[in-house]
């Protein structure tokens, strides 16, 4: 009852404004994003009205934004091509089962894998993405289409000094749109890019076969868009939290965000996730409940229909200027600065997961090489902690092995290596109380250890063996157990 | 914790009723011989946004800009929030002090008044808490709509006061026979807060059959722990006979259990503790 009032109607005013400015900024974007997915203008539209509007109800995150994005389209791009927009609906709703599903088993929690570099490396590869899709609208094309853009940027970012009272943007729009119709310019607009909403939208089911051969064409697709929507809206879930200082239910929003891509698959949308740039805009014009997500839905889709003519009229060139300006305003400029001040292996992880997000034009699989690398990174960081002492001992007649640090596959090698089985000597003690044993890899390397001493005729003790290896997890399962945070720091 | 560590928390805001709740603070504070603290909740409203700039326009590195200018704010505010809290809590604690109380503390939390309570309420005896605040200046209720919120929300007697001052001399007991009373009559027996005050206590509605059973109990248990009791059953609406009584006999405080339904029934059937609260204008201790 308390978190009711709480999510809705604690900033009325504020959040009914900021959704204005958000449908504003979020109509030319959900035009862009379905012309790089290869679709009318009104599936963008439709489902960027649907997503905002349920997520508002079900999402785990208020004042989040969510709505068709660029993401998402680049994953379709494909699968619209080769089978047309009925496979793609019925991917839209397959995808938010996936997500629904991914909610209840809280693989959100997955998320800590993802690396603060992955992160930065998403969203700088997200803003490239953005702004390469832009390119086909700037190429082979008269000199009047790089005035305006050129002049839609600059009333962009100059006609805030001015007022900050009305949108930015839906200036440039109007402007660009007026000039276009009054000279009478022979540029492309959004009218030539297919159809607008005539409609409110209506509820349909996707005109596929039900068969398994469906399935395996869309699950494949459906899987990738449930991954980059869930880390998409995750992160900027994160984003959200920090810019607000509130917190949010992850789990919840996975859900919501699967209920709300049903909800736009069955409406003749596609399928979308949380959008940073929109977000910021949300919070930066004063957005913080549910309220303004599902404003900015609503008045979105009243827009779009009841000016549906005028938005078939607006130029390219304005479209361009506001997603070159969600591009820039996407990067994370500051990690060019940090990549002399960061570690090495951090901007290695963010330069894989932008160039491979880049080349192969899917989120998923920059973010997997991403967090493969860092993974790799860290395993190589924490394999250097290992020291091994040696002292002979009972008149030289005894070695004795100190070991100390971390044994898994990382540092086995080293581990080894680090023995000197050369040495001519009666007995040799090798006490590992003081180490971790994480893996099988590091007890096979003792393993061989012992029986290369044993060729060379040399008695083996190994001593502390247990303690070592209290952190196999997978076979003792001591970390569950009371006590265990003793075993692994205390030693 | 010792019970006799346990803290009389005086639950402050920035209004003149603040003057009424430190008096009677430092006197339970004084009776009960145990630590006094003065609480003051400073609610960010997290949930509301600033909204000047409408620009709808994000440039270079805007989400880095938006946090730092968000922060900033936010900063700023709880900054100079804090100084005037700080200053405010310390004069009421020079007053607590020089009424007698034997220590008082001072603490600013962040957060909503309800869910600070909440936390708090392990190392508190009692609560002390103006039935009116900050806002009453602006508006016509005469119980702040944040009483019933806190009053439900923790688990330990709360003096609930209005405005101005009086020793308490008389005290008068709104005995019902449930549970909850029956508790508070073991907790007046046991508690130094009253020792030596004469107690009146008061059954009011229509009579039931065990009624004087009860009421002899009450009396006979008040009795043996050395209290000056009177009891009565008078017929009648339970308020509007409460409300005489204090006027008639000129009580200076009123003890009752409250809120022992659920939020929805008071919804539907309205509350008698609420009714209770505003018929009745002295200082009142609620049970739970």
């Amino acid at each position: 009852m308390k978190s009711l009032r709480q999510d809705w109607f604690s900033n009325v005013r504020n959040d009914l404004l900021a959704g204005v400015v958000v449908a504003l900024a979020l109509i030319p974007e959900a035009i862009a994003f379905s012309i790089i997915a290869g679709v009318d203008p009104k599936v963008g539209l439709y489902a960027s009205f649907c997503i905002a509007t349920v997520i508002a109800f079900t999402g785990g995150r208020p004042g989040m934004v969510s709505a068709a994005t660029g993401a998402m389209a680049l994953l379709m791009v494909t699968l619209v091509k080769d089978h047309g927009l009925q496979y793609l609906l019925a991917a839209t709703i397959l995808t938010g089962v996936l997500q629904i599903l991914a909610g209840f088993l809280r693989l959100g929690v997955l998320m800590r894998f993802v690396s603060r570099s992955v992160v930065t490396g998403f969203v700088n590869a997200l803003a490239i993405l953005i702004f390469i899709a832009q390119l086909p609208e700037l190429t082979n094309v008269t000199w009047h289409v790089y005035a305006m853009t050129a002049a839609g940027l600059g009333i962009i970012y100059l006609f805030p000094y001015v007022t900050r009272a009305i949108p930015s943007p839906l200036v440039t729009i109007v402007v660009l749109t007026a000039v276009a119709i009054v000279l009478d310019l022979d540029i492309r607009n959004v009218g030539d890019m297919g159809q607008l909403p005539d409609s409110l939208p209506v509820f349909l089911i996707p005109d596929i076969p039900l068969n398994f051969e469906t399935l395996a064409i869309i699950f494949p697709y459906s899987l990738t868009l449930m991954v980059v929507g869930l880390l998409e809206s995750l992160m900027t879930a994160t984003i959200v939290d920090d810019l607000t200082d509130t917190p949010s239910n992850k789990n919840r929003e996975c859900v919501g965000q699967g209920v709300a891509n049903i909800a736009s698959g069955f409406v003749g949308g596609m399928a979308g996730c949380a959008m940073i740039g929109q977000s910021v805009i949300n919070i930066k014009s004063g957005g913080r409940g549910r309220l303004s997500t599902l404003a900015a839905g609503v008045f979105l889709l009243l827009m779009v229909v009841f000016l549906g003519d005028w938005v078939a009229q607006i130029p390219m060139a304005a479209l361009v200027a506001v997603m070159i300006m969600v591009a820039i305003g996407t990067f994370n400029w500051g990690s060019i600065r940090n990549m002399k001040e960061h570690p090495p292996s951090s901007t290695i992880v963010m330069l894989a997961t932008v160039v491979v997000t880049v080349l192969t034009h899917d989120l998923a699989q920059g973010v997997l090489v991403g967090v493969l690398a860092s993974g790799f990174f860290f395993a190589h960081k924490v394999g250097r902690i290992l020291h091994i002492r040696s002292s002979s001992e009972e008149e030289g007649r005894t070695r004795r092995y100190t070991i100390s640090g971390q044994v898994f596959f990382a540092s086995a090698d080293r581990f080894v290596a680090s023995f000197d089985f050369k040495e001519v000597i009666e007995k040799v003690v090798i006490d590992v109380s003081r180490a971790h044993f994480w893996d099988i890899t590091a007890v096979s390397a003792l393993d061989k250890v012992v029986v290369k001493f044993r060729r060379e005729g040399t008695e083996v003790d190994v001593v502390g063996l247990n303690e070592a290896s209290a952190t196999m997890v997978d076979k003792f399962g001591v970390h569950d157990k009371d006590g265990a945070e003793d075993l692994l720091m205390g030693h | 914790m010792n019970k006799q560590d346990k803290k009389v928390l005086a639950c402050v805001d920035q209004s003149h009723f603040a003057d009424t709740v430190a008096d009677y603070a430092a006197w339970a504070a004084r009776r009960l011989d145990a630590p006094l603290e003065f609480l003051h909740v400073i609610d960010r409203h997290l949930e509301q946004g600033s909204g000047e700039d409408h620009s709808g326009a994000i440039g270079i590195n805007a989400q880095e800009h938006l946090l730092s200018n968000l922060s900033d704010k936010d900063a700023a505010i709880a900054r100079a929030k804090r100084e005037q809290g700080r200053i405010f809590l310390n004069r009421l604690r020079e007053r607590a002090l020089a009424a007698g109380a034997p220590s008082a503390d001072m603490r600013q939390r962040h957060g909503a008044l309800d869910d600070t309570l909440a936390e708090q309420e392990d190392s508190v005896r009692l609560f002390v808490f103006g039935r009116r605040g900050a806002s009453a200046e602006t508006t016509q209720r005469d119980l702040g709509r944040n009483v019933e919120r806190v009053v439900r929300a923790v688990h330990k007697p709360i003096l609930t006061v209005t405005e101005g001052f009086k020793e308490p001399a008389r005290v008068m007991l709104a005995f019902d026979g449930t549970a909850v009373t029956r508790k508070g009559v073991d907790m007046i027996a046991n508690s130094p807060l009253f020792k030596g005050l004469p107690i009146h206590i008061v059954m009011a509605g229509n009579e039931s059959a065990d009624a004087p059973k009860q009421i002899a109990w009450a009396k006979d248990a008040l009795t043996a722990a050395g209290f000056e009791v009177v009891a009565d059953i008078l017929p009648g609406d339970p308020e509007a006979v409460i409300a005489r009584e204090i006027k008639a006999r000129n009580i200076d405080m009123l003890l009752m259990g409250a809120y022992a339904h659920s939020p929805l029934r008071a919804l539907v059937f309205g509350s008698k503790t609420t009714d209770l609260l505003r018929a009745a204008t002295i200082p009142t201790l609620l049970l739970r």
